[in-house]
């Protein structure tokens, strides 16, 4: 059956938005900096079954030379609103197994890819019990091993006997996995606790809101709540234990333009701290913009092909970065044949101007008084998060990298990352753009309305907000990026007022716009959102400030063939008596 | 007296009239109970009636819809799933659903029965979740977009499916649609109400019982518990509200048998309500009924191929029954596919009807009558668990004789007419706002030459003496995958080794035994596969046991598979409740493959312990 309409298609794609919340200040952390807690009695279950999994498979022919076990306790509440009404209000505790086995060794493994096929090192996993019994628990993990065992065994086989004849590049003969250090640490585990009726009329109350408007025809709040416990252990000797909570409200709403174009309007607020949730006016003035944003949206003019100056605001900046570097920064990537390989030969050459530079820092947990949410202590693959200096000055420096090596790179950064059910692979944490070149906000808009004449264009564009990004790496597809501006006005350089204008999308190649950033903003804006690509749905944060570019080209957005509704919204229609004309 | 409570009582009272899980029509009047939820629909459809029409260039008169139909299902669901004594999950969830259908065109043709080449219309459908606050006004907001959309979807099928059929040198000549008077029945909303026992703790304690069996490896035990109040409203002037409730609990258990094939087996149980479900106790009897098969199973000799006489007792020949029977019930005619392969599909995985169009003929043995009656309540005082009073496009259902002295006389009728009929007889049946398809309710399979059971047996071992063979095979109990496989890849290697099978009568037993003739012994074997049981097979059956047995199922509501021993079953979340009851049935010939398949290989790594005791 469905899910409320919306939601599922909008999930596919990589969803990152912007946040600008009033939050304390808050502090840097290299591990979780939560006070001694007591190991759970599940990490024992795990190590006792580790050993003994551990000393069978690990001298067999191929040895399973690699055994990890993550058990992940979910909590979920969610309470969710549309159109004035309830829609669902949930709550969920589960707890999920997954276990990783490496056969081979760290040089050639089972998760070598030949052609076009690459094996997991792990099954997508299985439900545990919620209660703490460790022979149920020790027997799922013991079935769960085997099967990985057989899946690895049987996948080393055929990479061995693969009669494939790859051209072997210098990123080919990189290892397949890297050699670290065990961690372990025992963090406390996350205990969620809401009262999720003030949340049920809450989202009653915003939805309802969004009823005023004739424009609006449906509309989609939802608060959730997020406790994540993770209990990691592997043959290697890492042991960790740690817990996190996060809290988000979402905010959607849908209309159509005259012509059948779908526009929404979307806007997430998240925070940590049960203290920090945004208050009744935070909301309303996000929901008065996205209403008018909306109106603005399905009366505005479509816009027509042209290329020219740019200015991204922070949050659209953001964005675009994640999309157009951060992804293709990811080491994994760069291994990768069918891949792009973008960067793989650059690292060292200057390919952004030398005011800008950026890092993906997971152990930063705000920036400013915002919560980023793509902080995390270690990652999936049970290394140490890292702050890692990518671009320095506009020089390719290093990659994001996960446990998968590359010739240069022997080892992970911390950042292999992945959605419950999926393998690990390098991405992103919090991307943070910086420049050295700032003027301010109005100073930079000025240089646009300049540009523009210099380039004798009656008009620069402003993108003000950017909703979903889809960036296709893969060599088969061309290298072009797509992100869809869902706010844009023209400025124009003879001081008319701004104007708003619809379906707009960004064309070009990457690497080419990139350097045609002439200056930034001087205040970095964040957006937190949920990133997915092939191992997964992860969280994410980009932070960047606005940034100019001297030219850009846009295309118009395909549009839907759906005209608008035939009837007029029931709570505007001017027709009182529904029997009024005609009949069937 | 709070409203749940007195929701309570009037089931209660409801309950021993009707039993179950159908309430059936009250005397109350629409809206008596200021149902905002009807309200909104009437005036959405009130709406879409007078006003709702496009207008296409080049056609002189707007395109309107001639009928416009809303469902909705206001639901909640508790699902408790434990393994071992441990467990895993306890979940409750209430949502309402929607679905808009509208169609254009003509009862004669319209946008219906066609299977096109449609693809992603956006965002907003014309099914999904609605607010479950039963209020008025997003209702109302929920109804109009997805009348739109479904409107819309219905002017484009229309057109596509007028563009196929001009490329066709024969016209169906089967109307789309039936024309059925209008029904209007308001039932009180039954509350959902599983407070009255801890179904967690008894989850807990009867999965428990399966601890006490360490060569077990995986196992799985489920309750689950829904009540629905369902909502139909059509532009012909049918308003229904009806509730129903049903409570099951669904065991998988698995493992290896000594050569490394994989097994499984299932205990399953359905009630109307929860309190009809059994307790912790029974169920730990039935699970170690289960438990102890499958560790027999293990060590029994793989079957070998075998032709020769087969005698399903009474607990295995009911689920073939409604695994045979299923898809031939079926009246109605297939759609039309713009994809011919679409057809050939339905037609090798067994969903076309071999009954359709043979009225008149004979399908069965002469002694036999085969009855499908929605309003028996219980068998010899067994619930039966396939009971209602309308089904879901609005049409009343009645006892129904499908074949009499072997000869068939009706089909199960949807409002999609078929070859046979032009009319519902309001077998429309669908779970969870799916297309309504003809759907058996409680199906009686009698015979008027009843032999008990001991002459069933003896007229068995002597056509197994008379054939000279060494032994001869009975089948206690039939596998039911959609409850007994727990993981996906097992479900996807059982359908692999089905292979072609499936829509030619192949059939799972789970639990047969050698019969020896000459000293009566009994020897299990284990991974029999029977082929060729299609309803040509049932025709001729031998000899029928007068022990009629009672099994309460979820018939699939999967087009196409319905027949098949794969899928002709769902789950209790998937399923439509129905009941067969049917006796002990023997056949004189029937062809049985030998164990197939990979056997795996077994785990590396010993079992870790399982202590008995919790």
């Amino acid at each position: 059956m469905n899910r409320k309409r919306g939601i599922t298609t909008r999930s596919l794609l990589c969803i990152l938005i912007l946040l600008a919340l009033s939050l304390p200040p808050g502090a840097r952390a290299g591990t979780a900096d939560s006070p001694a807690a007591a190991p759970s009695p599940l990490l024992a279950a795990m190590k006792t079954e580790l050993d003994r999994s551990t000393a069978v498979l690990g001298k067999l022919d191929p040895p399973a030379y690699y055994i990890g076990y993550t058990v992940t306790e979910t909590q979920r509440a969610e309470v969710s609103g549309s159109n004035g009404a309830l829609l669902s209000s949930t709550e969920s505790k589960s707890r999920w197994l997954e276990v990783a086995v490496r056969a081979g060794s760290y040089e050639l493994d089972n998760t070598r890819k030949v052609g076009e096929r690459q094996a997991s090192s792990a099954g997508p996993g299985g439900p545990v019990p919620l209660d703490n019994d460790a022979e149920v628990l020790r027997r799922a993990i013991w079935l769960e091993t085997d099967r990985q065992y057989r899946a690895a065994e049987q996948a080393l086989i055929k990479i061995k006997t693969g009669k494939e004849v790859k051209v072997e590049t210098a990123e080919g003969q990189a290892p397949d996995f890297s050699r670290e250090k065990p961690s372990t640490y025992i963090g406390a585990p996350a205990e969620l606790s809401v009262n999720r009726q003030p949340w049920e009329q809450k989202v009653r109350d915003y939805t309802r809101y969004f009823r005023d408007s004739a424009a609006i025809i449906n509309s989609i709040v939802t608060f959730s709540a997020l406790g994540q416990t993770q209990y990691q252990v592997n043959s290697e000797g890492t042991e960790l234990q740690f817990g996190q909570i996060r809290y988000r409200l979402e905010l959607f709403i849908q209309g159509k333009a005259a012509d059948g174009m779908d526009i929404n309007r979307y806007y997430n607020f998240d925070w940590v701290n049960p203290a920090d949730a945004p208050d009744e006016k935070a909301v309303r003035a996000v929901s008065v913009t996205l209403r008018k944003e909306m109106e603005g949206l399905v009366a505005a003019p479509l816009v027509e092909p042209t290329a020219g100056p740019a200015m991204l605001t922070g949050r659209a900046a953001a964005v675009f970065f994640h999309e157009v570097f951060g992804h293709r920064a990811e080491g994994h990537r760069q291994k990768d044949i069918a891949e792009g390989q973008t960067f793989a030969r650059k690292v060292g050459e200057q390919i952004f101007p030398d005011f800008l530079s950026i890092t993906d820092d997971p152990t930063l947990r705000k920036l400013g008084k915002t919560d980023l949410l793509g902080y995390y202590p270690y990652d999936d693959e049970g290394v140490r998060a890292e702050r890692v200096p990518l671009v320095v000055h506009g020089v390719l420096k290093r990659f994001e990298m996960s446990r998968s090596p590359l010739v240069g790179f022997p080892n992970s950064n911390g950042h292999g990352r992945r959605q419950i059910g999926y393998a690990s692979v390098s991405r992103q944490g919090n991307l943070i753009v910086s420049s050295s070149r700032m003027v301010t906000n109005a100073q930079l808009r000025q240089k646009l309305i300049e540009l523009a004449k210099t380039q004798g264009k009656p008009f620069g564009l402003l993108i003000d907000d950017i909703e979903g990004g889809f960036t296709f790496t893969g060599r088969g597809q061309p290298q072009a990026f797509q992100v869809q501006p869902l706010v844009v006005y023209k400025v124009y350089t003879d001081g008319r007022p701004d104007e708003l204008v619809r379906g707009v999308d960004i064309v070009g190649t990457p690497l080419v716009s990139l350097t045609k950033i002439v200056a930034t903003g001087d205040t970095p804006e964040v957006f937190n959102g949920y990133c997915g690509a092939e191992s997964g749905s992860v969280p994410v944060a980009a932070a960047s400030p606005a940034i100019l570019i001297s030219e850009l080209e846009v295309q118009k957005k395909e549009t839907s063939t759906d005209k608008p509704p035939i009837l007029p919204h029931p709570a505007h229609d001017p027709v009182k008596d529904p029997a009024k004309k005609g009949g069937l | 007296m709070n409203r749940r409570m007195k929701w309570a009582a009037v089931l209660l009272a409801g309950a021993g009239l009707f039993g179950a899980g159908t309430l059936a029509a009250q005397s109350k009047a629409p809206g008596e109970d200021n149902d905002q939820t009807l309200r909104a629909m009437r005036d959405e459809m009130a709406r879409s009636k007078a006003r709702l029409e496009l207008k296409i260039e080049g056609q002189g008169q707007p395109v309107k819809p001639f009928f416009v139909q809303y469902r909705l299902l206001d639901m909640e669901v508790k699902q408790v799933v434990a393994e071992f004594g441990a467990l895993v999950s306890s979940t409750t969830s209430r949502n309402r659903f929607m679905d808009v259908e509208a169609r254009v065109g003509d009862y004669k043709l319209d946008s219906s029965n066609f299977v096109g080449d449609e693809g992603f219309r956006g965002f907003l459908g014309s099914s999904g979740g609605v607010g479950i606050d039963r209020d008025y006004d997003s209702l109302r907001q929920d109804l109009w977009i997805a009348t739109d959309q479904a409107f819309k979807e219905a002017v484009e099928t229309y057109s596509r499916k007028q563009a196929y059929l001009s490329s066709l040198a024969r016209q169906p000549d089967t109307d789309d649609f039936s024309r059925e008077p209008a029904y209007s029945s308001i039932s009180p909303r039954l509350e959902a109400d599983w407070s009255s026992r801890n179904w967690e703790e008894e989850a807990r304690q009867s999965s428990a019982a399966l601890r006490a069996y360490p060569d077990l490896q995986d196992s799985r035990v489920a309750y689950y518990f829904v009540y629905v109040t369902e909502y139909l409203l059509t532009s012909e002037g049918t308003e229904i509200r009806k509730s129903r409730s049903l409570a099951a609990i669904e065991a998988g258990i698995e493992t290896l048998a000594t050569d490394g094939m994989p097994l499984h087996h299932f205990y399953a149980s359905y009630a109307a309500r929860p309190a009809g479900l059994p307790s912790a106790a029974a169920v730990r009897q039935g699970l170690n009924v289960a438990a102890s098969e499958i560790v027999a199973l293990r060590s029994a000799p793989p079957a070998q191929d075998y032709t020769g006489p087969v005698l399903f007792e009474a607990r295995a020949a009911a689920p073939l029954v409604a695994q045979v029977l299923g898809p031939a019930l079926n009246g109605s005619r297939p759609p039309i596919s713009f994809q011919p392969v679409f057809e050939q599909m339905l037609s090798g995985l067994g969903g076309r009807s071999e009954w359709a169009g043979r009225v008149g003929a004979r399908v069965l043995p002469k002694s036999v009558t085969l009855a499908d009656d929605p309003g028996a309540t219980n068998f010899q005082g067994q619930a039966l668990l396939g009971g209602y009073s309308v089904d879901e496009e609005g049409v009343r259902g009645q006892k129904l004789t499908l074949v009499e002295d072997g000869v068939l006389r009706a089909l199960l009728m949807s409002r999609r007419p078929g070859p046979d009929s032009d009319h519902s007889n309001g077998r429309g049946r669908a779970g969870f706002l799916n297309d309504a398809r003809p759907t058996m309710s409680n199906l009686f399979f009698t015979s008027s030459e009843a032999l008990s059971p001991a002459e069933m047996r003896k007229q068995f071992l002597d056509k197994c003496r008379e054939e000279k063979l060494a032994y001869c095979l009975v089948v206690r109990e039939m596998d039911n995958p959609a409850v007994s496989l727990l993981r996906q890849d097992e479900f996807s290697e059982l359908l692999a080794s089905f292979g072609g099978g499936a829509g030619t009568g192949d059939r799972l037993p789970l639990v047969v035994y050698r019969v020896y003739p000459e000293t009566g012994r009994e020897e299990m074997v284990r991974g029999a596969r029977i082929i060729g049981l299609n309803t040509r097979a049932l025709r001729n059956v031998a000899a029928m046991g007068n022990d009629l047995f009672v099994y309460n199922h979820m018939q699939s509501q999967v087009p196409g598979f319905a027949g098949t021993a794969l899928g002709a079953f769902g789950s209790a979340q998937s399923g439509l409740p129905a009941a067969v009851v049917a006796p002990s049935l023997l056949f004189d010939e029937l062809e049985v493959r030998g164990a197939r398949g990979d056997p795996k290989r077994m785990p590396l790594v010993p079992a870790p312990p399982l202590t008995a005791a919790r």
